[in-house]
């Protein structure tokens, strides 16, 4: 009983703190955009317009949902369930923390630690694609189809070098598990760095950022959206709160993908050189090893938003050739010369 | 036309574009920096482009044609003897005056022997071309600095005789107030412009009460044909 209770905390906590920070991220996008450009950007609605998107939600609410009349209407209302979906599952396998010590018993600040977390992220990272192509297809529009198709295209190429680069890490710390990832990377790595993921697999974190760009449909890579080309790509037909469901979920697979290159590449909790563990108290630790993480990650969101505003969008051709001619063949090439070097050292 | 020069072979430098990547990062951080330490600054319009409206006003040019006030002497009488050339020469036809006798005892009032009973501009036709300011044999109508004119009603739209007097007192109040803008008469031009051929026939009737703007075009096309 108490197993199940403490489970559906974490669930709930967590879902929702994914959502607050989803939420946020709207905002953070439009002002951060708003200042990069010169501009102040919203800045009506509450202090330093932080109620925003609350405004914006009210607005998609209450907004009159429309069908168009020749969609598949089961397709087109399943389109952005499924899309925003797996952004959230996929935070079931991230420890979002250590843990904490209650009454000598361990809880595990991660909703599951499942020893083939891998093998989950990448399954659900492909799910995704079907809420895009069902989006596109339903809404029976050339523009959504044409996004649609874009997305597949793209989603499924990226999907490579994502995948290649995630192997090179489990070859790297010899597991599956997510919350081992992370525990392996306290201490240092060759006297000075930090035992971070990044200084291990410099070229690999390089091809999962990429890729996680691709993956999220950012810029870059938002082709399937290409608004100078086709409109709003697969939701040009979306309105209402399904529209909103899909602009959600962006910004959910957003955090989702940040998460990951905490975890994976930048030490998830742990501070460079600093063992917390050793100072702080059991539940105090929980909650600093909890800020830590969510401050790195919030680095990448951050990034996420700056590199949207500095770059402009690839041709399509672009992304094919940088995908399979230039990712896959380096990512390749990265686990050759991590197992070269394991099987050396070893 | 020359061709466009597309560079076709991009260095190694180029083509990974991690290097060009983070120098444009480091240009939109700049930007980002810059307008995050301008956004906590004190007072109006801090952002460089954009002007927060109701906040932020921008600077209006003295002689800016806004809203119309009709203009009183030093002695507060009425300036506006109702001749009605205001209407004549108005090209929107929105001006209305209906002039009557000052009667009897109200010569503290009006400045001349007649007065204009009723007037009216509607705004809804007014272009704001200020050709009834420069009309005016008496300086007696403006157009002033205010640009709110926003109604909800045709009535709202409308400039009465209260309203233009209120218009003066309020631009009397901010200091805004100024003399009626005459043309410039420029010496010659319009000889000139009657000697020419060249000069479109409106521009050669011109009278002595023609605007800046006509005589000076006409004087650049007479100059043209010279």
């Amino acid at each position: 009983m108490g197993e199940i209770l403490i489970a559906l905390i974490k669930v709930v906590f967590i879902w929702v703190w994914v959502l607050l920070c989803a939420v946020v991220m709207t905002w953070v996008e439009r002002r951060g955009a708003a200042m990069i450009q010169d501009r102040p950007g919203p800045n009506r609605a509450g202090p330093f317009g932080l109620l925003q998107p609350l405004a914006d939600g009210i607005k998609l609410f209450t907004k009159e949902d429309i069908v168009p009349a020749k969609a598949k209407k089961i397709l087109f209302m399943l389109g952005p369930l499924l899309f925003s979906f797996p952004a959230f599952s996929t935070f079931a396998v991230v420890p979002f923390g250590d843990k904490f010590v209650i009454d000598g018993k361990e809880i595990l600040l991660q909703v599951s630690n499942v020893n083939i977390g891998f093998l989950y992220i990448v399954a659900l990272g492909s799910m995704a694609v079907y809420g895009i192509i069902l989006g596109g297809w339903a809404s029976n529009n050339k523009y959504s189809i044409l996004g649609g198709l874009r997305s597949t295209a793209q989603l499924v190429s990226y999907e490579v070098p994502w995948g290649l680069a995630l192997l090179a890490i489990a070859l790297v710390y010899g597991t599956f598990s997510l919350r081992d990832i992370a525990l392996a990377q306290s201490g240092t790595f060759l006297g000075v760095l930090p035992n971070w993921g990044v200084f291990k697999q410099p070229l690999g974190f390089i091809l999962f950022m990429v890729a996680a760009y691709a993956e999220a449909n950012r810029v870059p890579f938002d082709l399937p959206e290409a608004e100078s080309e086709i409109v709003s790509g697969y939701h040009t037909e979306y309105g209402s709160m399904r529209l909103g469901l899909y602009l959600f979920g962006e910004y959910v697979n957003i955090v989702t993908l940040s998460s990951l290159i905490t975890t994976f590449y930048f030490g998830a909790w742990h501070l460079p050189y600093i063992d917390m563990s050793a100072f702080l108290g059991p539940i105090s630790y929980g909650i600093a090893s909890f800020i830590v993480f969510f401050l790195k990650v919030a680095f990448f969101l951050w990034l996420f938003v700056w590199v949207r505003w500095t770059v402009p969008r690839f041709r399509y051709d672009q992304v094919m050739t940088l995908g399979w001619r230039e990712l896959i063949p380096l990512g390749l090439f990265n686990i050759f010369v991590t197992a070269l070097v394991i099987q050396l050292t070893a | 036309m020359a061709k466009p020069e597309v560079q076709k072979n991009y260095s190694l430098k180029d083509s990974i574009y991690l290097v060009e990547l983070l120098k444009g990062l480091v240009l939109t951080w700049k930007h980002f920096i810059f307008n995050i330490g301008a956004s906590f600054r004190k007072g109006p319009h801090t952002i460089p482009t954009t002007w927060q409206y109701p906040e932020d006003r921008r600077p209006i040019s003295p002689i800016f044609r806004g809203e119309h006030m009709m203009m009183l002497d030093e002695t507060g009488r009425e300036l506006c003897v109702g001749c009605g050339m205001c209407a004549k020469v108005c090209p929107a036809k929105c001006i209305t005056v209906d002039n009557s006798k000052v009667p009897e005892g109200q010569e503290d009032r009006y400045a001349g022997k007649t007065y204009s009973k009723n007037f009216n501009i509607d705004l809804l036709r007014c272009i704001f071309c200020g050709f009834c300011e420069e009309a005016c044999p008496k300086g007696a109508i403006v157009l002033g600095q205010g640009y709110e004119l926003a109604a909800y009603t045709h009535e709202g739209c409308q400039l009465g005789k209260d309203r233009l007097l209120e218009n003066y007192k309020k631009a009397k109040a901010s200091g805004t107030l100024k003399p009626a803008l005459k043309p410039v008469p420029v010496a010659g031009a319009a000889q000139k412009a009657e000697a020419t051929s060249a000069v479109p026939e409106g521009a050669s009737k011109a009278k002595p009460e023609v605007t800046k703007k006509v005589l000076k075009k006409a004087e650049k096309k007479a100059g043209e044909g010279e």
